[in-house]
């Protein structure tokens, strides 16, 4: 009968222990949810309006400064841009945001008794909810592109699209695996913020997002030593085939239909987000008893 | 024959047991509780490096609670009494299942509903509204519950016309107010109270005053952290008094409370 610590719920069983607190959590994640999103443009003038705004203004930098470097002999480089620009950004939106969540939530996590899980999982849903917002933006560019390449532009409107929701749910395990470790670290070490910081700008850059890998691959291919190092370095990074899953299925069916991801593609980005997530939630459900010590 | 005596004999103490353990809603046995520090919180990497080469990272044992031990019954309340620091909000936390104690068990039978800090999961920047539907969620409350309750609560914080608004422009005394009003309207068999009833104006803390006696009247526990002596006296029945992590004295609340403020007298003189 001793049971410390335990609370109300001596007489059930343990499903419907379970029932009743994912029931509870579910609610609270979903009303922390509705707070980020909201707060995120608080008091600016247009407010949600800008999750779709700010991927096209920041799409729109980037075509400017890169498409005479990369895009020369590409009518679709816009479209190559933000596929790759929205993808990373949901993963780096979710991992930063999670990463504070534990410790900027101590007013809750010390005064109540609340899962420490619900915060890095609010922060991931929201960061898949704005993605879903630059969805919009997206197609706002694929409708001009089209038109710009008319007739054959229109040919990217077709329902491999749709493919990106396979991804999606690979990307999400990714991103909230990461979460869970770097919201777990930063409760014992507050420098990760500046390492992740620093590692996201190196990361940024080592993802093809404004640069086509296929050059590097072809030089690789020729004999070409550091192009080998750079191919490889491209092939270890997860987020690499997030990205190019996503430009397989909106962007390679316009300029000729070089071939849609296969079931292959699809097991690299499952291995990537299963194993994240694994190591995410073993790192933190061993740890997590210590945090209310630590924040 | 003499078996059988010895048999009803074991029914009969585990009968005695399984209504010893119905009738109380908590029980503490020899509860300690440590935490660890090290001089000042190392939380960067430099300085922890700095240290673990100079071998100072020996961490300091402080061990907020000591041995203690008690029980609350069904429908009876217990006052934490003592001075700041003693360990009250700690053994609070304990019960309300935030800290697990180092040694010794804790038993709780019944939902417990921890007021320890009035909007600790306020956003300042959302509004009054939305800050009911948020902190009645980490409350424990449904949807369905949150939105029949809704009108109770506001009715009852008596900030009808500033729902809208963010809680940054509240005042302290109306954020204390939307608080209380949100945590109390929740129906548990022990309510944990760490100082909080004494907020707003004159005019509300009478209503909360009367918001409290009628819970008691339904049979919720409650177990309170207070300074304030009339009130300890007025709402419970048993009262420890802790100093220094330990437990001075348990016990009818009246006795403890005479015995408590004697010790603070002499303190003064």
């Amino acid at each position: 009968m001793k049971n410390s610590g335990k609370t109300g719920f001596l007489q059930k069983s343990w499903f419907s222990r379970k029932k009743t607190s994912f029931v509870k959590n579910s609610y609270i994640v979903k009303e922390l949810v509705k707070r980020n999103i909201k707060v995120q443009y608080r008091n600016s003038a247009i407010g949600v309006l800008w999750t779709i705004l700010n991927p096209l203004l920041n799409m729109l930098v980037m075509f400017i400064v890169f498409s005479s470097m990369f895009g020369k002999n590409d009518p679709y480089y816009a479209l190559y841009l933000l596929c790759g620009t929205i993808t990373f950004a949901l993963m780096r939106n979710a991992t930063t945001q999670s990463m504070t969540s534990i410790v900027n939530n101590r007013g809750l996590l010390t005064k109540n008794k609340i899962s420490q899980y619900v915060f890095p999982v609010a922060h991931n849903i929201s960061a898949v909810i704005n993605f879903a917002f630059s969805l919009v933006a997206l197609l706002a560019v694929m409708l001009f592109v089209a038109i710009k390449n008319y007739p054959t532009g229109f040919s990217i409107f077709s329902p491999n699209i749709l493919l990106v929701f396979v991804m999606l749910p690979a990307l999400f395990l990714f991103s909230y695996g990461l979460s869970l470790v770097l919201a777990t670290v930063y409760v014992f070490f507050r420098d990760i913020q500046h390492f992740y910081n620093v590692f996201l700008t190196l990361w940024t850059y080592l993802t093809p997002m404004f640069y086509k890998p296929e050059d590097f691959f072809a030089n690789a291919e020729a004999g070409d030593v550091s192009a080998k190092l750079i191919s490889w370095i491209i092939n270890i990074n997860p987020m690499y085939h997030f990205v190019d899953y996503f430009r397989d299925v909106v962007y390679f069916c316009a300029s000729g239909g070089i071939g849609l991801p296969g079931f292959g593609d699809v097991l690299v980005l499952y291995g990537w987000g299963l194993g994240a997530f694994l190591v995410g939630t073993l790192v933190f459900s061993l740890t997590r008893p210590k945090f209310i010590y630590n924040i | 024959m003499e078996i059988k005596e010895q048999n009803q004999i074991i029914e009969k103490k585990q009968i005695d047991r399984q209504d010893s353990n119905d009738e109380y809603v908590i029980k503490l046995e020899d509860v300690c509780m440590d935490f660890y520090t090290r001089d000042e919180k190392v939380d960067n990497l430099k300085e922890f490096l700095v240290r673990f080469f100079r071998g100072k990272l020996e961490k300091k044992r402080f061990r907020i609670l000591e041995d203690v031990s008690f029980d609350v019954k069904k429908g009876e309340s217990i006052a934490l009494i003592g001075h700041n620091g003693a360990g009250k909000s700690t053994l609070l936390k304990i019960i309300a299942g935030i800290y697990k104690p180092t040694k010794g068990s804790v038993l709780v039978n019944g939902t417990v509903a921890p007021l320890l800090n009035l909007g600790a999961g306020f956003d300042y920047e959302a509004t009054g509204k939305e800050n009911v539907y948020l902190n009645g969620a980490i409350l424990g409350y449904s949807k369905k519950e949150l939105e029949k309750k809704y009108k109770e609560i506001v009715d009852f914080a008596e900030l009808h016309e500033y729902m809208h608004i963010p809680l940054k422009n509240y005042s302290s005394g109306m954020v204390a107010r939307l608080g209380f009003a949100i945590a109390i309207d929740v129906k548990p068999d022990i309510l944990l109270v760490d100082e909080i009833l004494s907020v707003g104006d004159e005019n509300f803390r009478r209503k909360c005053a009367s918001k409290i006696n009628e819970l008691k009247e339904q049979g919720v526990s409650f177990v309170i952290v207070s300074h304030n002596m009339a009130q300890v006296k007025n709402l419970c029945e048993k009262a420890i008094w802790i100093e220094n992590s330990k437990v001075m004295d348990y016990g009818e609340v009246n006795d403890i409370v005479k015995k408590y403020t004697e010790y603070c007298n002499s303190l003064k003189h």
